[in-house]
């Protein structure tokens, strides 16, 4: 009977005592539980956020958006639906493209808001804090800015998302409230942030130099009566100012980035440090899959029949590149609106290749290429399809061109003019006879031929309400529809507080 | 107690009497016959209290010396009451044994514990392995197929050691799997599916637990019902050894579907490029990739002089063998078995080889006056399995295997990316797997009253397995771009269960039967993985033994491990009152890890009735039937398919180039996928608290009939099954920055009726026949597919039926062929109809085609909306892959010695997606031209765009000889010390009766045929001795 009960007993505390005991640790992989115990974490979880811009849906995905629906590039005829959609003007809200950006979007502003979340007030060392914390609220800010120019009224998340009743975002009331939350993240990044060059990485001048952006945005399509930006209660002016005011520090108060002289230096891809690279995105070819290497050199360049070929540098030399598939095209427009000794054409632009010995291979006169493109994202270290060109986030010389269109006076002349005066073009003298308005209108067509390739076009003609004038295809379309993107479906069909 | 003291005591006496010698020996003789008076073979009669025993003639004659005439002798036959009589003055007696009613009444097996056959009030399907004939089979499944209504086996493939598809009732579940949980001797090892670890030849009787008050003592684990597994113990009484020897000799049951006239293959691809606008290859130059094609000029001629049989260098005719050798032996005290089989297996491709070796240990032992039995099994196996599957047999008959005939090694490679050479594979190639799995329960069983006992047993299990691979530099996709590339794979898997549990067993008042269990549960289970990789090997003579001499840039190493735990507490009740009315109560209460934090513990009950017709009077005094019980039963059972940790939020990791160096980045979402349409990858990790299992509903109405002194036994079954909350990934907004997340959402339903036909129709004094006929019938349908929007459901343009794709896409047809639509079975195919082929350009015009589409010899597909264009609009549901019902007939039949059985496996009304219907070397030669104006086939056009359509679609429905087997036994008498021998010959898979085109009709449950070579025709031969 003893025995009895002891193994009773014994049956019941095996069965019950242990019960408490459900909850199995997370093993192999990182979660909630097991991360952001460290600034190692924290420093990792920062890289993630920046990691979420190299996303092939994202990063190659900008160019589709803001440089085949702008009057710089068509589109190759064999390329999918969605992608003519963006060239002629026909996007709707099934756009696998345009969802493709969207999501992205939110993936880096959730990765961001994660180290918001698990950063501030946790304990660390208040600098790696403050560092952290201006990072993440960078590329909250930087993320956000792209869902507003692409969709106008888009959800603003402002914490991280871990649960489904997080998942149904509402949209901001108007662009008054959009624009106010990039405004603080940035204003409080640029506060915690200081001046600290990193290659991939942001410091104080870029959180300075978006400011200076979302301000110049904002003005610029209040001043053009640009849908939904009448709701923005400060006056133009007001913004043109505070623009100006932020694009003036990051020319005048820092001394690690500058106006770089040598046109072909800026976008040599073994320099992704220098002068001119407020934010450039990190990608190496030595990367294992793509998002880690790039492949924006194949975009761009034209299918030359396979084989290496070579580009005549500047100094006489030759620097060799693959070939690529004749996505992004460039148009007529873009090409004729170069004067002919814009050096921006002829050292920028190739119409001319050549074999390894230096013999010509065909050019753009005889059809061998079939359009002049760009040598912007151009790897002469390539290994097969690996690269290492990154897409200018922030250039020095757009902040310029921001500065002088901001101002719309003699210190902005002086930064328009040495725009131009690197590209081998006539200054302008003085701003004579010429309005505001009239000045502004110079700096958007000196910024196409600047930034061009650059994902900033369509963002220029839709705050300065030019698209139906700039771009054939998007002739007669109503304000609304070249401002502003649809929200993708699945977004509307998931999100019943968006409708 | 009174009954055993008083039957000691007369021992007692009759030892006493024997031991004093009170008179002299008789010699007594008589007949046993049954109440028909036909006599009955192999009766054992035995002096009670000696050793002294005799068996019957074939007769039923028997003559057998006693010491006296106060001998007690013992009539005894299995499935007849025992007689007992005192000698007496008599010497010769007849005896008539009654069929014992109880004694029939075998034991089954069902989740902790037992129960009289004639007690079940659920549905539970019992297989003697001793019933059925000894077929040669790797594991378990192909032992069940044919055996139990409502269970189906398919066996898709022949290659060494492939696991078989069992389902119970139809599938239940669309992401949670469908295979039964299996249960050996009391532990749950896992589900059905791959059970290497247990060799046939070791199981004596298989259950299956189909409805729910048979399956819910499972749980959570319960929904796809449960096969109970009980293994070979020793036979009372006596020591028994048995050596077995199996061979089998394989070979297609059909002629392989190639090219033997390259001539014809090149006139037929020239054509069909020509069609498609494209240069021809068969011209005698280079094609675009350098490889020079003769012409079919050079073809006839013999200028060209290679016709390979690639299919007579990659095959072979395999042969197998299965070497069992066993000892078993029961005394008062012990019983112990010990078996060791060693199987090897050939593939049907050289070099494709498995073998493995299984040792299974089990020892019980008495103590403490029989109170306590403590015991232990062990199972231990281990295998190698050399991968060389998946050979080109379908290589092109103008190339030859070496360069210049013969010289080994130098093997003929078409172009520098030649990645299919059989040879050039076979022998540079690694690819292997070693595994070790070892499976270990002890138990102790203790009788604390006599109507009480506790039962504990703890379970242990771990599995182990190592892949070897190395891919050359030359003849690998993936050797060639990495400069060879080789890895090991390790997979490491441990379990534990430990289970208490109390049974109480009385009967009150003789009319009053309880029988309750009450138990507790615990279970572990943890699963490791590695993998090492290496690339860019210098020297490649090591194939992957030495990773470190891989380029060390571009090594690389994953692991992973995931844990689960699961309580449980479990109880039954089984209250029988008068022999007459049945019940039965069951519950079980699931505690699991996998479940999120608000449904961490899930509760399963279930009910049954039972009703013994037979044992009521005005039943009996019809005279008609043996056996009449009704049954009825209602339950709820869980699916806990699930991968652990969905209920974490779960992190991504990825690499950022930052000062040079590639950092490790880590955040909140990973990658869960690749999107079908876009290939871009699709985001989840996002936790869901509220995750559990899937739950089914059963409701099962039965009987059990039996007739003419039992000679012909019927079962019926009809069941309902309906699971809800089926585990499925729902679709987030992508403002969340997800984009799926698993959730319970969506039902379906399975019906169906199962019957059970047994009779033994001639059972003579020197032969006999059985049949057994099986008929299940299973329809299933989608109910609900979950929120439309959330599931993102496609919308059928015909119809507004709500549908999604089920599988992956099928290349040649740019789509994915099945789907699951609301109020459809489940995996229906979808696509156009074909109306014939197009014989003139306007006829296509007319047909709402256009361009190439639009020509004669294409498809002429329909317009079913009428809208004067063929577009995705037109599609709708052309197929069902889902048998109509299943039926199979086992006959078996002795004469004297001599046994034999024919097994007859049949499966009806289902469509097959014949992705071969055209293009292959029987129906190109079928193609439309200009002269053959046919309406059976298209053209022959390179670059074709083909539609998923009903032109594909082929009855499916198959009767097959599975299995024959033509046994003999040895007489007893005839070598010394041989108990039992026995020859046997057996063949499986020997001819199919179906209006299927392709090589074999039985597969998968999607129902696509995707061509291959066809099935193996088996030939064993066995021999069985025991000592």
């Amino acid at each position: 009977m003893k025995i009895k009960n002891i193994i009773l007993g014994l049956t019941f505390i095996v069965g019950f005592v242990s019960c408490e005991s459900l909850d199995v640790e997370p093993q192999g992989f990182y979660s909630d539980k097991n991360f952001y115990k460290t600034i190692e974490d924290a420093e990792a979880s920062m890289l993630y956020a920046y990691d979420g811009l190299t996303s092939v849906s994202y990063a190659p995905v900008t160019y589709y958006i803001t440089e085949l629906s702008s009057d710089n590039c068509i589109v190759k005829p064999d390329e999918g639906a969605d992608a003519q959609a963006f060239v002629n003007w026909e996007v709707n809200s099934q756009n696998a493209l345009l969802s493709q950006y969207y999501r992205s979007i939110y993936i880096a502003i959730n990765r961001a808001n994660a180290v918001i979340e698990n950063v501030e007030g946790k304990g660390f060392n208040p600098e790696d804090e403050k560092r952290l914390l201006g990072e993440a609220l960078f590329l909250r800010a930087f993320n956000h800015f792209n869902a507003v120019r692409a969709f106008g009224l888009a959800p603003l998340q402002k914490s991280l998302i871990d649960k489904l009743n997080e998942t149904t975002a509402f949209l901001p009331e108007n662009m008054e409230e959009a624009y106010a939350f990039l405004i603080e993240d940035l204003t409080r990044a640029i506060d915690y942030l200081q001046v600290n060059r990193v290659t991939g990485r942001v410091d104080k001048v870029a959180a300075q130099a978006l400011l200076a952006k979302v301000y110049l945005f904002a003005a610029s399509a209040k001043e053009s009566g640009v849908p939904k930006y009448d709701t923005i209660l400060e006056s133009a002016d007001g913004l043109y100012a505070k623009a100006a005011e932020y694009a003036g520090y990051v020319l005048n108060s820092q001394g690690e980035y500058s106006h770089d002289l040598d046109l072909q230096n800026i976008y040599n891809v073994n320099e992704p440090n220098g002068p001119e690279h407020i934010f450039i995105l990190s990608f190496d070819r030595s990367g294992t899959q793509e998002g880690d290497y790039s492949k924006l050199s194949k975009y761009f360049t034209p299918w030359l029949g396979g084989a290496t070929v070579y580009l005549k540098n500047v100094d006489d030399t030759f620097s060799p590149t693959h070939d690529g598939w004749s996505v992004f095209q460039t148009t007529d427009d873009l090409y004729t609106s170069y004067e002919s000794t814009d050096k921006r054409r002829n050292e920028l632009l190739v119409s001319e290749i050549f074999d390894e010995s230096g013999a010509t291979i065909g050019t753009t006169a005889d059809g061998f290429i079939p359009y002049a493109f760009t040598r912007k994202y151009i790897d002469p270290l390539f290994e097969g399809d690996k690269t290492s060109t990154r897409p200018y986030l922030i250039r020095y010389s757009d902040i310029q061109l921001v500065y002088a269109e901001a101002t719309a006076n003699n210190e902005g002349l002086i930064q328009y003019n040495q725009i131009r005066n690197r590209a081998g073009v006539s200054e302008l003298a003085d701003l004579g006879g010429l309005s505001k308005a009239d000045f502004r209108e110079l700096v958007i067509d000196e910024r196409q031929r600047e930034l061009a390739y650059e994902g900033d076009r369509l963002w220029d003609l839709r705050r300065k309400n030019i698209v139906q004038q700039e771009v054939i295809q998007a002739a007669g379309l109503s304000p609304e529809v070249v401002a502003f993107y649809p929200i993708p479906q699945r977004e509307i069909d998931l999100n019943p507080n968006i409708n | 107690m009174k009954k055993t003291i008083s039957k000691h005591f007369f021992l007692v006496v009759a030892v006493l009497f024997c031991s004093l010698g009170l008179s002299a020996q008789i010699t007594i003789n008589g007949q046993v016959t049954d109440d028909a008076g036909i006599g009955i073979p192999s009766v054992t009669v035995v002096e009670k209290g000696t050793v002294n025993g005799i068996v019957s003639d074939f007769d039923g004659n028997f003559q057998i010396t006693v010491k006296n005439k106060n001998s007690i002798i013992e009539v005894s036959y299995i499935g007849f009451e025992k007689v007992v009589m005192e000698v007496g003055n008599k010497t010769t007696f007849n005896i008539i044994l009654k069929e014992d009613i109880e004694a029939l009444d075998e034991v089954v097996v069902v989740g902790y514990g037992s129960v009289k056959k004639s007690d079940l009030t659920g549905s539970v399907s019992s297989v003697k392995m001793e019933d059925i004939p000894l077929k040669p089979s790797n594991s378990i499944d192909g032992l069940l197929q044919g055996q139990v209504a409502g269970v189906q086996v398919v066996s898709p493939s022949d290659n060494p050691g492939a696991a078989s598809v069992i389902r119970i009732r139809g599938g239940s579940s669309l992401r949670g799997g469908n295979d039964p949980l299996v249960v050996v001797d009391g532990f749950p090892i896992g589900y059905a599916g791959d059970l290497k670890q247990i060799s046939p030849q070791d199981i004596a009787s298989m259950e299956v637990l189909k409805d729910a008050s048979a399956s819910a003592i499972y749980g959570s684990r319960g929904a796809n019902g449960v096969i109970m597994i009980t293994t070979k113990k020793g036979a009372k009484h006596t020591t028994e050894v048995t050596v077995s020897q199996q061979n089998t000799f394989s070979r297609f049951n059909s002629e392989l579907n190639l090219w033997r006239d390259p001539v014809l293959m090149a006139e037929l691809s020239n054509e069909s490029r020509v069609n498609g606008g494209f240069v021809p290859v068969y011209i005698g130059a280079e094609d675009a990739n350098g490889i020079y094609y003769p012409s079919t000029g050079e073809l006839k001629n013999g200028a060209w002089p290679y016709n390979t049989r690639w299919d007579d260098v990659v095959f072979r005719d395999p042969v197998s063998n299965n070497t069992n050798l066993a000892i078993r032996s029961q005394t008062d005290k012990t019983q112990f078995s010990l078996s060791t089989t060693y199987y090897t297996n050939q593939g049907v491709y050289i070099d494709d080889d498995y073998n493995k070796l299984n040792v299974n240990l089990n020892i019980a032992h008495k103590i403490f006056d029989d109170k306590v039995t403590v015991g232990a099994n062990i199972i231990y196996s281990k295998g190698n399995r050399n991968n060389n599957g998946n050979l080109a047999y379908w290589r092109n008959p103008i190339f030859p295997i070496y360069e210049d005939n013969n010289s080994a090694n130098d093997y003929y490679l078409i172009g520098a990316q030649d990645y299919s050479h059989p040879i050039a594979l076979t022998d540079k190639r690694t690819n292997k797997n070693e595994f070790k799995d070892f499976i270990g329960s002890a138990f102790v069983d203790i009788q604390l009253l006599p109507a009480l006992k506790l039962k504990t047993q703890l379970n242990y299990k771990t599995g182990h397995s190592v892949t070897d691979y190395y891919n050359p530099k030359v003849y690998t996709e993936d050797g060639t771009f990495n400069n060879g590339s080789g890895g090991i794979n390790n997979w490491d898997n441990d379990e534990v269960v430990s289970e208490t549990f109390l049974t109480f067993d009385k009967t009150f008042n003789e009319k009053h039967k309880f029988n309750a269990m009450g138990g507790v549960s615990y279970q572990y289970n943890e699963t490791r993985a590695s993998d090492l990789k290496a690339y860019d090997f210098l020297n490649e003579s090591l194939g992957n033994g030495n990773l470190a001499a891989g380029n060390p840039e571009k090594q690389s190493v994953s692991n992973s491990l995931s844990e689960t735990v699961m309580y449980s507490g479990l109880g039954r009740l089984n209250y029988v009152y008068d022999d007459k009315y049945l019940a039965t109560f069951t519950v079980r209460a699931d505690g699991s890890s996998k479940f999120g934090s608000n449904n961490q513990w899930a509760y399963f009950p279930s009910g049954a009735l039972g009703w013994k017709l037979h044992n009521e009077e005005f039943i009996r005094n019809l005279e008609v039937f043996d056996e009449f019980k009704l049954r009825a039963s209602f339950g709820i059972s869980g699916n806990q398919g699930i991968s652990p940790y969905l209920i974490n939020s779960r992190y991504g990791q990825d690499q950022y180039y930052v000062n040079g160096n590639w950092q490790t980045t880590i955040g909140p979402g990973y990658v869960v996928g690749q999107d079908s349409q876009s290939g871009k990858k699709t985001w989840g990790g996002i936790p869901n608290p509220d995750l559990k299992w899937e739950t089914t509903r059963q409701f099962n109405i039965g009987g059990d009939f039996a007739f003419f002194n039992r000679r012909l036994k019927v079962t019926l079954d009809y069941y309902n099954k309906y699971t809800n909350d089926l585990l499925r990934e729902r679709l987030l907004s992508p403002s969340s920055s997800y984009d799926r997340m698993w959730v319970n959402d969506g039902e379906i339903e399975n019906q169906g009726v199962e019957v059970t036909i047994d009779s033994r129709i001639f059972d003579k004094e020197k032969w006999g026949l059985n049949a057994t006929l099986l008929f299940s019938k299973n329809k299933n349908k989608v109910v609900s597919l979950g929120d439309e929007l959330a599931s993102g459901l496609n919308t059928d343009a015909l119809t507004g039926m709500k549908y999604e794709f089920s599988g992956s896409q099928v290349e040649a047809f740019r789509s994915i062929p099945n789907i699951l639509a609301v109020g459809q079975p489940i995996n229906v195919f979808y696509g156009y109809k074909v109306d014939g082929i197009i014989q003139s350009e306007a006829e296509g015009l007319a047909a709402g085609l256009e361009g190439n589409l639009a020509q004669p010899g294409e498809f002429k597909y329909m317009d079913l909306d009428e809208n004067g264009v063929i577009n995705e609009d037109d599609r709708t549901i052309i197929g069902n892959p889902n048998p109509d019902f299943i039926a199979s007939l086992n006959l078996s039949a002795n004469y004297k010695n001599f046994d034999m059985s024919l097994f007859f496996n049949g499966s009806f009304g289902q469509d097959i997606f014949n992705t071969k219907s055209f293009g292959e070397p029987s129906t190109m030669p079928l193609r439309w031209t200009q002269d053959n104006a046919t309406n059976n086939y298209p053209s022959l056009r390179d670059g074709r765009t083909v539609y998923m359509s009903d032109w594909y679609i082929e009855k499916g429905s198959f009767v097959r000889l599975q299995n024959f087997s033509l046994g003999y036994n040895l007489g007893a008498e005839g070598i010394a010390g041989v108990k039992k021998a026995r020859i046997f010959i057996n063949g499986t898979n020997l001819f199919t009766i179906t209006d299927f085109k392709g090589y074999d009709p039985e597969l998968g449950s999607d129902g696509i045929y995707w061509g291959g070579y066809p099935k193996l025709r088996n030939w064993t031969l066995g021999v069985e001795f025991t000592f």
